[in-house]
């Protein structure tokens, strides 16, 4: 057990309908997603997700007054805050994080800057607790850039969150920089967050596209992988020595093993990066973090601590819950799969240095709702 | 052990020239004027390394970017392509990794490689 402070990195907020979403957008745009008559409004979130056969949501997370889970701030409270002392849970979207996998770069636009808006409207003026993603559509690049300039003031606004790709390479391709040139700059971490895997647009898995949900929540990792290799083939860090990434929901036990393959594949190929000066490993060590949810699990408790320790797990994860989600993992469950050594740090303070906070500025619980 | 391994002429300009200096297969290389002698096998899994490519050392600036450095000659072992600077023997991406190096001069057209001093490991 622990009973210590919590950081949880990943609770996902969502809007209960459209309506309420529709304050936050321009009239043209309001205009355009309503006014089609008996077609009813214009959908706004990617539709082509894999059913997973019990639902993505925990069924006691669904609201007593109605409403998807995640949905109500009284709800979600009382299940995802006041369990533990959690001191702040960073909201990650619901079904509208998947923004970047829509097919109109101009709406998605509109809608990510529309989501920050109510994020910070109805969620963060709630509680002190909460802090919020930059949701982006990265479809255009230069767009999310702005979108990411407009909250530098807010430090409320804590981390760029990156899930669907909307374009045909990954994560660490120049077309992304200015994402990451508007992040370092007002200094905001960028956060991948695992599970566009059969939602993206194109298909992120490799080998073909899946057809089952059992293989895309299998692969989860294969495509925050292919990002995180992405962007240490591409230089991102060189190019922004700053930056920090957090990789959300995609398990943290495959990462070893990747790093002993790029550093023995960086030895034999120099050539074709020489803009690198470290081993892919070592970046990693100076800018990748990794949350923890969904926890791989080993036969033996002590092989999976074995593996995490490779990549100095006890400093470089930080617990997520992924509240309300059905693959949720409750922080009294992670204790008992990490080492008593390592609680408070995966717990609290690895995300504490993470997003550069002070404990003192984390009020405990009780004291944070605003009145 | 001073080992006479053949005339200047013997090692062309821009390659790397295996030649036995005693007991030991050692690479000769020139290089913009200079002269390099190096360890044939790699330190990695016993390649051949003076049948890799020599070359100029690529470098860069920032990402994308794709500069030459010819002062810095490299050869890549032709098993699995790790590079070694020539001049140091020192592997481009872990300066503790290194081939061996031999003192190398040229006397009266001469080639001349200390075998016996080691530098590297």
């Amino acid at each position: 057990m622990y009973h210590g402070p919590v950081i949880d990195c990943d609770v996902h907020h969502t809007r209960a309908d459209d309506a309420e979403l529709l304050p936050y957008l321009s009239r043209g745009w309001r205009d355009f997603i309503t006014d089609r008559g008996p077609a009813g409004n214009m959908p706004l979130t990617v539709q082509d997700g894999l059913p997973n056969p019990h639902g993505f949501m925990r069924a006691d997370t669904f609201p007593p007054g109605g409403g998807p889970p995640g949905s109500d701030y009284e709800t979600l409270c009382r299940q995802a805050l006041e369990r533990g002392d959690v001191r702040r849970a960073i909201l990650t979207f619901g079904d509208d994080s998947h923004v970047a996998g829509l097919h109109n770069p101009y709406l998605a636009t509109e809608l990510a800057r529309a989501l920050n808006d109510w994020s910070i409207d109805r969620w963060l003026s709630r509680d002190q607790r909460l802090v919020s993603s930059i949701l982006v559509a990265s479809q255009l690049p230069e767009e999310a850039a702005a979108e990411i300039r407009r909250h530098r003031d807010n430090p409320r606004m804590v981390q760029v969150m990156l899930v669907d790709n909307p374009h045909h390479n990954p994560f660490g391709h120049p077309l992304f920089h200015p994402i990451y040139a508007a992040a370092e700059e007002t200094g905001r971490p960028i956060a991948i967050h695992g599970g566009a895997a059969g939602w993206a647009n194109p298909a992120s898995t490799g080998g073909g596209n899946i057809s089952l949900y059992l293989e895309a929540h299998t692969l989860w990792p294969q495509v925050v992988m292919t990002h995180l290799v992405s962007f240490i083939s591409h230089g991102v860090f060189e190019k922004f020595p700053r930056l920090r990434l957090l990789l959300i929901e995609a398990g943290a036990a495959w990462l070893p093993s990747l790093l002993w393959r790029f550093d023995t594949e960086y030895k034999g190929l120099r050539r074709e990066v020489p803009w690198l000066r470290k081993l892919p490993s070592e970046y990693v060590a100076e800018h990748v973090w990794l949350t923890t949810q969904p926890l791989e699990i080993s036969p033996q408790r002590e092989q999976v601590t074995e593996l995490l320790g490779w990549i100095n797990g006890a400093d470089r994860l930080c617990y997520s819950s992924d509240y309300p989600h059905w693959d949720a993992d409750e922080s009294n469950y992670v204790a008992t799969r990490l080492p008593a050594s390592w609680h408070r740090r995966v717990f609290f303070e690895n995300a504490l240095k993470f997003y550069g906070w002070q404990a003192a500025d984390l009020a405990p619980a009780g004291e944070a709702a605003l009145a | 052990m001073t080992i006479d391994v053949g005339s200047l002429e013997e090692f062309p300009e821009g390659r790397a020239s295996v030649v036995m200096a005693g007991r030991t297969e050692v690479g000769i290389i020139r290089w913009s004027g200079a002269i390099y002698a190096i360890s044939a096998i790699c330190t990695h899994q016993g390649g051949p390394l003076c049948q890799g490519v020599l070359s100029a050392r690529l470098t860069a600036g920032r990402p994308g970017e794709m500069l030459v450095d010819d002062a810095a000659p490299v050869i890549a072992c032709p098993w699995h392509g790790w590079e070694f600077n020539v001049a140091s023997g020192e592997a481009i991406w872990d300066p503790t990794v290194r081939i061996r190096t031999f003192p190398i001069r040229v006397t009266n057209g001469r080639v001349m490689v200390e075998t016996e001093t080691r530098r590297g490991h």
